[in-house]
């Protein structure tokens, strides 16, 4: 297993966190969690990337403890909802920055500029950019050390069809790359031909993971828009 | 150490595009400008300003003395005393010669402050004045000599370095910090190998340097040079790293640069205030002491007024240095905790 999570817990208040919770993840699967807001599916992630600390359990990447922080970031890109870049700079000095600081050849950063479309772009500050192209740096960014598994928070909030399309292109793109990836996202329908695997979360307890089309046969498709 | 370079460059990159090294640069400049406006050196600066009034009768020994003595006494004479009280406001005159009313007879001497530099040298000239006048011999005291050297721009040095290093560790650190938390940048740089040390010995470097450039160019500016240079130079790393890595700190207890900047400027001013003004209030200088801004204005102060050396300041600069090592520690500690993240 890529991903081994055991009894991983944060909880904020009674029904806001996310209850002890374990899974695995092969590798190649594309997850998606899906739940309503504050469901746990942003924390569920969060606590995946290091960016908030667990109350208890434990993740393991490739057997490699989560605590081991500076060993993990190499193996997981965290892409969160909202871009955060330096925006007084450039795509390209941001994309160097963290270029150099994963210790990457800046060779990879023609590579992802090439690869989503931002050579134009390259020259201008962040500040400058639409949410959708910096949502595509942002994703470059995040694949700049080539991680073998991509987290993605809610990656098409704010972001018009069109976007929103491209954005699911990308994704599928990568997964075809052999990445393993998990996104969260408020709609299911939009992702069932996405997904190989969906994980339902409610009031920080998983209550539903399995198929896409087990899910959209199950009871807890239905409940999702009746709670 | 690559990475912590990488991280003050762009730090410092960030300071320079948000303006910040502007400030940094522009305060020295405008306090060496301002106190170059207020220390005149050239001859007409020793002249008392003094007014008289045209309807009183002074008495006839004042006048022809005053009179006599023009190269120190410049007089003004005033139809009435609202038109000299708008010219004491307006500083075209030191002080107004009137009739004392608690005393016929005599005179008052009316100036705008009376504890005031002005005033001092207003008394003394007319002492030496009436002495030349009545034939008497020198006074006691023949001569005031300071503890204190230099002119008045060497004299609030210390007070300006002590503002300088308290604005960048109070007001532009932890806004810098809190921006960072707020944006999620400092989580976008926790996703590269880089370890929390590494991010925190850079923001360290950018507080330095920021001080550093700050307190230099108030040097270059005023042409001041201690005796002592190098005591002077390890008590301002020592300040930059204390109040730096307290500033730091202070970043870490807010979630965004709004309450980064609240926080500050309520630990700015009472660690500004009761060491610059220790010297003017007893009472201001026993509280002192008890900040830790007391601990670099003081030997400052000593190093640069009254030519101290190091031996005697041992403690303070180890007080400076543990501070500013514990600030770092507890700082780390949040950072791992991820506080207000």
């Amino acid at each position: 297993m890529q991903l081994e999570i055991r009894n991983l817990a944060k909880l904020y208040d009674e029904k806001r966190g996310l209850a002890p919770t374990s899974f695995d993840v092969g590798k190649g699967e594309l997850i998606a969690i899906v739940g309503h807001n504050g469901a746990g599916k942003s924390t569920l992630l969060k606590m995946l990337a290091s960016w908030i600390l667990p109350d208890g359990g434990s993740v393991k990447f490739d057997g490699i403890d989560l605590k081991n922080r500076t060993a993990v970031v190499r193996k997981v890109g965290f892409i969160p909802e909202v871009p955060n870049l330096f925006d007084f700079f450039s795509v390209e000095y941001n994309l160097k920055l963290f270029a150099a600081l994963s210790q990457t050849p800046f060779q990879r950063v023609e590579e992802i500029l090439n690869e989503f479309n931002l050579i134009p772009f390259r020259k201008s500050k962040v500040q400058a950019l639409s949410k959708g192209l910096k949502q595509r740096v942002n994703i470059g960014r995040a694949l700049l050390s080539n991680p073998s598994v991509l987290l993605l928070d809610e990656p098409t909030s704010g972001l018009d069809f069109e976007m929103t399309r491209e954005t699911y292109r990308l994704m599928s793109a990568m997964h075809g790359d052999g990445k393993t990836i998990i996104f969260t996202s408020h709609r299911p329908e939009e992702i069932k031909n996405l997904a190989t695997r969906i994980m339902l979360l409610h009031e920080g307890k998983l209550i539903f993971d399995g198929s896409p089309e087990e899910y959209f046969r199950s009871e807890s498709h239905e409940k999702l828009y009746a709670w | 150490m690559r990475n912590i370079l990488l991280l003050a460059f762009n730090d410092l990159a960030i300071a320079l595009k948000n303006k910040t090294f502007i400030l940094i640069l522009f305060i020295p400049l405008f306090v060496f400008v301002s106190l170059n406006l207020i220390d005149r050196t050239d001859a007409g600066a020793n002249i008392v300003k003094i007014g008289l009034m045209q309807g009183y009768a002074y008495a006839p020994e004042i006048t022809r003395s005053i009179s006599a003595a023009e190269k120190i006494i410049a007089v003004t004479w005033i139809q009435n005393e609202n038109e000299g009280m708008q010219l004491l406001k307006d500083r075209k005159i030191d002080g107004i010669l009137t009739g004392n009313e608690a005393a016929p007879g005599s005179l008052a001497l009316l100036v705008l402050k009376k504890e005031s530099l002005h005033t001092i040298a207003i008394v003394q000239s007319f002492s030496a004045l009436q002495k030349a006048a009545e034939g008497r011999g020198p006074d006691w005291i023949t001569g005031i000599i300071s503890l204190h050297q230099g002119d008045i721009q060497r004299q609030t040095l210390p007070t300006w370095i002590l503002m300088l290093v308290l604005l960048i560790g109070f007001i532009i650190l932890p806004a810098q910090v809190a921006e960072e938390k707020e944006k999620k940048l400092l989580l976008a740089l926790l996703q590269t190998p880089i370890h929390e040390v590494q991010w925190l010995i850079a923001k360290l470097i950018l507080g330095m340097v920021l001080i550093i450039s700050a307190v230099l160019l108030l040097h270059l500016l005023g042409n001041f040079g201690p005796v002592h240079l190098f005591d002077y130079i390890a008590f301002i790393i020592a300040g930059s790293f204390c109040f730096s890595a307290y500033g730091i700190f202070l970043g870490f207890l807010c979630r965004n640069q709004a309450s980064a900047r609240t926080l500050g400027v309520i630990f700015y001013l009472p660690h500004l205030l009761p060491s610059a003004m220790s010297d003017v209030s007893q009472k201001l200088t026993a509280v002192a002491p008890l900040l830790p801004s007391y601990q670099l204005y003081k030997p400052l102060q000593a190093i640069l007024l009254e030519d101290g050396s190091m031996a005697s300041m041992s403690f303070d600069w180890i007080y400076l240095v543990l501070l500013g090592s514990l600030m770092f520690y507890l700082s780390y500690f949040l950072m791992k905790r991820r506080w207000l993240m």
